[in-house]
């Protein structure tokens, strides 16, 4: 009996990642088959806006997965696929979604067994991990007329892999200083401004420190201390070859500069590694306990209406190289299982599009991948200096390019991190480790 | 007296009555059984056979599979990371097991005694088990954090912070351990506390009569007429904590560094994370032999210390 119990146990994982595969190979996925779907010719016109090349004959039930953190998410995306539905009446989409955490072990899963769903939500930070399960896009994308001038360019690129578009953007932006304008009031500390320097920042935070507030606060992930990295030195991930240089000299000398910085008592501890850790240093922020913090423009309407304080926004201060930022986003590929690719391509490019992009922006949902549906997001956030902000930092940004590893190499990256951040270890310890353990 | 060598020989009729009820037994025992054997097979067998067959495999999630033999073995004894993995396992059993065994079964020696609110403490004990492990990690974590209970307490009894005790790797696997007690020893608590009920009570009063004091009495009476019970709880509890997952997966993700990472986050984050399928497999496979050979030397151990009679 115990042995029994015994190899129940050992295997359990196993079976229950049968199962999981299972469930993720019948995870819903409605496509229709390659003789029900009904693509338009490949002479169809090019328009100057993708919801002008919508065809009429587009047929296809489609799986749509995404990661979603409840209902009010879910109703998002659901406005975002009514609008593709309105454009093709015969598409029929379905919305799934997995929190954000689980994604990425769910959507590896789908890809990995029959019944893939045809339209995937893609990360540019995880999306080389993936590439290979999704259907370039570059033909597509000439065969309906869009135009990749429509979209802001680091975004865009940060699509590809080895040259190839793979994902389609709905979203992106270069991170940001997030701050609360009442305690720099308080402070009567001048509040920051595109161009503002390291050494502004340094003043500011410090003098923000004081009664068990801080001025800063920070999270051992990788948009943190990548950002500060690429802001203190100009070093990044990959080198010119994409080949990972994390221990390089300039990428070793940023990277102690940060940890300098955050260790220096203008940044709350950081307590625990990964997403729990951006959970604090979100909640820290959002409290009040610290002033400020780096995020994406995705966080704008979500922050503004958490918090309550006034909120500002400015870009990340200019280290000793000037003003460099990254930009990261989101979009949506087609599984290489999907057989009507055709309808989901046309099914991406509604979604992408204006209307839906405006929707969304509406809602204050995601920063518009295209510049032109800027101007409805930039309404719906009514944030003082937000076009500023992101202007500026729009155009000091770099694409965000990582390994296909990026999720093994991140995750080794933020909980050996946190042993710099803790002075457990020496930041060049941490990148000798991360260079050198990185992919076991 | 002659034998009459003509005689027919006695008839033989019970024998295939016999025989048909045999098989009547047999039939209804594989439909009884049925249902369990084929659930034995697809979710106990089947994975067992295929995981030990994809460690011999290079299986990527996406792409080709390769044969590699022990590649995958080799690789994982090989890997310093794998090696801490395994020793931060065994550090967590060696602390966590006897813990459990002591604190619970002496919290159900103290309540073996008729005393006062004698059930109210049973289900109290065993609420932590009931609850689910992610709100008690929420929990945990706020008692563990710096302004939290314990930093608090530290602040105003010492005067002094409390260690950030998730981000240091000198105190994350003790905090690990200080919680599983605490969400583990009820099981084994009602366990003991239903086998002690069970010691007679005239070997008691004979013990007392003797002039046996109380500690006497349980270390010579009670403890031994117990030692089924401890024997069934220990191997359970070195099983599960071998197999410790949700709680460094909940309040570390295995760091600070590699500091809590155990074998099961390690196959967990290699196979569903990362994606090496077949270095997961193998890894679980490690795990299964080194449980399998733990266990093994239980059983053969127990017939020197545990009273069956």
């Amino acid at each position: 009996m115990r042995l029994l119990d015994l190899r129940n146990g050992v295997v359990a994982i196993i079976a229950a990642g049968l199962l999981v595969s299972g469930c993720g190979a019948s995870g819903g996925t409605s496509a229709a088959s390659p003789a029900e779907a009904s693509v338009p010719p490949a002479s169809a016109p090019t328009a100057a806006t993708p919801e002008a090349s919508a065809p009429e004959a587009v047929s296809a039930d489609l799986t749509f997965q995404f990661w979603i953190g409840g209902d009010a998410d879910k109703a998002a995306w659901e406005t975002v696929t009514a609008v593709a539905m309105a454009d093709h009446p015969g598409l029929k989409i379905t919305v799934q979604g997995t929190p954000w955490p689980d994604y990425w072990s769910k959507i590896g899963n789908q890809l990995s067994n029959a019944g893939a769903p045809c339209i995937v939500g893609m990360q540019s930070l995880r999306l080389a991990a993936y590439a290979d399960q999704l259907v370039p896009m570059d033909e597509l994308m000439t065969k309906y007329g869009v135009n990749a001038a429509d979209f802001d360019k680091s975004i865009f690129d940060s699509m590809k892999h080895d040259g190839k578009l793979v994902a389609l953007p709905y979203d992106f932006g270069p991170l940001i200083v997030y701050y609360n304008r009442d305690a720099f009031k308080k402070a009567s500390i001048a509040e920051p401004k595109p161009g503002w320097t390291l050494d502004d920042f340094t003043k500011a935070a410090t003098k923000l420190t004081s009664g068990g507030k801080f001025g800063f606060t920070t999270a051992s992930i990788d948009q943190e201390y990548l950002s500060w990295v690429l802001d203190l030195s100009g070093a990044e991930v990959l080198d010119a070859a994409g080949k990972l240089a994390v221990s390089s000299p300039a990428f070793v000398d940023g990277y102690k500069k940060y940890v300098d910085l955050m260790r220096s008592g203008i940044a709350s501890p950081v307590t625990v590694a990964g997403y729990d850790g951006y959970v604090n240093m979100l909640g820290e922020w959002q409290s009040g306990t610290a002033a400020m913090y780096v995020d994406g423009p995705w966080m704008v309407i979500s922050n503004r209406d958490a918090v309550k304080f006034d909120m500002g926004m400015a870009p990340m201060p200019a280290g000793a190289g000037g003003s460099k930022h990254y930009t990261a986003g989101s979009g949506f590929g087609i599984s290489k299982q999907c057989p009507t690719p055709d309808a989901a391509f046309q099914a991406i490019v509604s979604m992408t599009g204006d209307k839906a992009l405006t929707g969304l922006a509406s809602v204050g949902r995601a920063y518009p991948a295209r510049p032109a549906d800027a101007e409805a997001w930039y309404g719906a956030a009514k944030i003082e200096g937000a076009r500023e902000t992101l202007d500026y930092a729009t155009s000091h940004s770099v694409p965000w390019l990582t390994p296909p590893n990026w999720v093994q190499m991140a995750d080794l990256f933020d909980r050996t991190g946190l042993q710099a951040l803790t002075g457990e270890l020496k930041p060049e310890e941490v990148l000798q480790t991360v260079q050198d353990q990185g992919g076991l | 007296m002659a034998i009459d060598t003509t005689a027919p020989p006695p008839k033989l009729s019970p024998a295939p009555r016999v025989s048909k009820r045999l098989r009547d037994d047999r039939r209804h025992a594989l439909i009884f059984l049925g249902p369990s054997l084929i659930g034995l097979a697809v979710f106990t067998l089947f994975p067992t056979v295929m995981a030990l067959v994809m460690s011999l495999f290079d299986w990527p999630v996406f792409g080709n599979r390769t044969f590699i033999g022990l590649d995958n073995y080799a690789r994982l004894l090989g890997s310093p990371v794998f090696r801490q993995v395994v020793l931060n396992t065994c550090l967590f059993v060696v602390l966590y097991v006897p813990l459990n065994l002591i604190v619970s079964l002496g919290l159900a020696a103290w309540v073996s005694p008729k005393i006062k609110g004698r059930s109210a403490f049973r289900i109290l004990f065993f609420i932590p088990v009931m609850a689910p492990i992610v709100a008690n990690a929420v929990v945990w974590r706020f008692i563990y954090q710096p302004g939290g209970l314990l930093d608090s307490l530290s602040q105003s009894v010492l005067g002094s912070p409390a260690p950030s005790f998730l981000a240091s790797s000198a105190t994350a696997m003790l905090a690990i351990v200080a919680m599983s007690v605490w969400q583990g020893f009820g099981y084994n608590f009602l366990v003991f506390s239903t086998a002690i009920d069970q010691v007679p009570q005239e070997q008691l009063e004979a013990a007392a009569i003797d002039g046996a004091s109380g500690l006497e009495r349980f270390r010579h009476v009670t403890l031994p007429m117990i030692t089924p019970s401890i024997f069934f709880a220990t191997t359970l509890t070195l099983i599960t904590s071998f197999q410790v997952f949700a709680q460094p997966f909940l309040l570390t993700k295995g760091g600070p560094g590699n500091a809590t990472a155990t074998l099961v986050l390690f196959v967990y984050n290699e196979g569903w994370r990362f994606l090496h399928m077949g270095l997961a497999a193998a890894a679980g496979w490690v795990l299964f032999v080194i449980i399998m050979a733990i266990t093994a030397i239980q059983f053969r151990g127990q017939k020197r210390w545990v009273h069956y009679d």
